[in-house]
């Protein structure tokens, strides 16, 4: 087919973008099927792998379905009465928020200041850059049995070192009934900090030299440009890291499954990821899983509605 | 404290965090590094030396003789791979018409692409393994591709869209004024200025997938065909842990992951805005 659309002397480029046609209108028709057949087999997979098993799981929810054999018995909403008189259900809601929130905050927190010094310029900041970011793109398993290696409690550096140090008398149990959250939380904080190096590092870059020349000026010190200057600039990238930090720990299950494997205190960190895989393939029972798994998207969707009323700013996404 | 004027005076400031933070970050991987080529006895000495006083290649050496490492590795490179050609062979022309075509309901799509990021993994399991075993793919390779496949398919629909984007509509205008028709203006304008997203895409897809953990162990339950991840889990859960022997798996399924990681790392706030770093 002859391309002509370049023939119109109004219709350049930009309006041509504006559109989203490449070309003219005659040919609407085949274009609108050629751009359909292009995104169909996304679709179709989209559809088939996310959206039913999403939809699907809702219906699983309201039957007694064991999780390997077909058989199923409509319950209506007996699973959803079930978990939410189950004490064990609220245990793991409260380990898991504990979980979520001590990480996230940690992760916040060490996230902000890396990337403040990464920001800097000094020698070697480009691979400083990388190895901090490095523990990001690893294996969950990895992080996990890196970390049982240093906290082991018989032969671990880490116990090592603090008894070394003389401020431990007996080895800690690292994986043990008292500490264990706090492992968990370790690991989860080594792990996932980089995400935030980056969100927070690429606003940075962005924020003009000006300001801080300009706050400098009027007498400053480095704790209040910190504070008027570059605080409100990171409002924005921060209401999206804390955002999807705070979906992505709350939902975390591979983390603190490993961590419990090989032996550490199970019933300490059973989250609520945990609980809904044990409930689901220790238990077989695919019901009441897939009702834990809808009331986890329930609590998190309310939590986004309220986190959006409060702290939803213009600049945001 | 961010322009380099603005700091002078607090460089050793800096400098000592920012040797904390390398030492934080960077020092497990040492240790790992380490007691991968230690011998038995001095993995377990005290004091522990930092650098092997005899290195040795044993760990690796007793990895690939008493275990199935060198299985899960083959099944790991087919999954991967798999997934990085299914993801980019589907999400490209999507991405394509997402950005070059208008029809109905393209920008809903948009919309449920973002939506999807809402569900983690634990969230779709259930329904997604009832699924597979209906279909009878749980504990195959294609059930696990498929399923990576799922949580690729978004944030690789999203990222090649940005990188098409990126590219003048007057590139392609001028190619089919020369009388170059759409096919030929895709593969020979196109697709070569979106390679660097493409490559970039799929080293995010593939890292994905290389680290997945979840729907490897549920879906698949023979030995023969478990990827390292899980290989390695089971490893550490046996009776009695073997350091030396893990840290050395360890080694294994980082390094593809180290090698690449130095390619996208430019690409690394990109694939941020895609959601290609879920996790």
């Amino acid at each position: 087919m002859p391309p002509t659309n370049a023939k119109g002397t109004d219709a350049g480029p930009t309006a041509l973008a504006q559109t989203g046609l490449a070309r003219p209108r005659p040919l609407r028709l085949s274009e609108q099927a050629t751009g359909l057949l292009l995104v169909l087999p996304a679709v179709l997979l989209l559809l088939a792998l996310t959206i039913y098993p999403v939809v699907y799981g809702a219906w699983i929810s309201t039957f007694n379905k064991h999780s390997f054999f077909p058989e199923q018995t409509f319950v209506g909403l007996g699973n959803y009465t079930y978990v939410l008189t189950d004490p064990e259900f609220w245990n793991s809601v409260r380990l898991g928020a504990i979980y979520a929130v001590a990480s996230i905050v940690l992760q916040i927190g060490l996230g902000v200041a890396a990337a403040l010094v990464v920001n800097e310029t000094f020698p070697g900041r480009n691979i400083v850059r990388s190895i901090l970011i490095f523990p990001y793109v690893i294996p969950t398993v990895v992080a996990v049995i890196l970390w049982k290696w240093l906290l082991n409690s018989q032969f671990g550096l880490i116990n090592y070192l603090l008894e070394d140090a003389g401020l431990i008398d007996r080895p800690i149990s690292w994986m043990g009934k008292d500490w264990i959250m706090v492992s968990l939380v370790l690991v989860s904080v080594w792990q996932f900090f980089p995400f935030v190096v980056l969100g927070v590092l690429a606003r940075l870059q962005s924020i003009p030299g000006e300001l801080y020349e300009a706050a400098a000026i009027d007498g400053a010190n480095a704790l209040q440009r910190f504070v008027h200057v570059t605080l409100p600039q990171l409002q924005a990238v921060l209401f999206i890291v804390i955002l999807l930090r705070s979906i992505w720990m709350f939902t975390k299950f591979d983390t603190p499954w490993l961590m419990i494997l090989g032996g550490g205190a199970e019933t300490y960190i059973r989250t609520l990821p945990v609980y809904t895989y044990q409930r689901t393939f220790a238990y077989y029972e695919a019901g009441i899983g897939a009702a834990m798994a809808v009331l986890m998207f329930l609590m998190l969707a309310v939590a986004t509605a309220i986190y959006f009323r409060l702290f939803r700013h213009e600049e945001a996404l | 404290m961010i322009t380099a004027r603005a700091v002078r005076g607090s460089l050793p400031l800096v400098l000592v965090s920012a040797v904390l933070l390398v030492l934080f970050a960077g020092f497990p991987f040492v240790w790992m590094i380490s007691t991968a080529f230690k011998d038995s006895h001095e993995i377990f000495a005290t004091p522990p030396s930092l650098i092997p006083r005899t290195w040795t290649l044993d760990n690796l050496q007793r990895l690939f003789a008493e275990t199935k490492a060198l299985t899960y590795l083959r099944n790991s490179v087919v999954v991967s791979l798999s997934t990085v050609a299914v993801t980019i062979a589907v999400a490209t022309p999507a991405a394509y018409s997402l950005t070059r075509f208008r029809f109905p309901g393209r920008e809903q799509l948009a919309g449920t692409i973002l939506f999807t990021y809402m569900f983690a993994p634990i969230m779709i399991i259930v329904p997604f393994y009832v699924m597979m075993r209906f279909l009878g793919l749980a504990n195959t390779h294609i059930g696990l591709v498929l399923a990576y496949t799922a949580f690729c398919l978004p944030f690789g629909l999203w990222m090649l869209r940005t990188f098409f984007q990126s590219i003048p509509l007057d590139i392609e205008q001028a190619a089919m004024v020369d009388g170059a028709n759409r096919l030929q203006t895709v593969l020979y304008i196109v697709l070569p200025l979106a390679l660097p997203g493409v490559i970039a895409t799929s080293i995010f897809t593939f890292i994905l997938t290389w680290n997945e953990y979840i729907f490897a162990r549920i879906l698949i339950s023979a030995d023969e065909l478990k990827t390292l991840p899980v290989g390695i889990a089971d490893l550490y859960n046996a009776s009695v842990v073997d350091w030396g022997m893990i840290m050395a798996a360890g080694l294994l399924v980082l390094t593809p992951v180290l090698g690449v990681f130095f390619v996208i790392q430019k690409y690394m706030v990109a694939g941020l805005g895609a959601g290609a770093l879920k996790g």
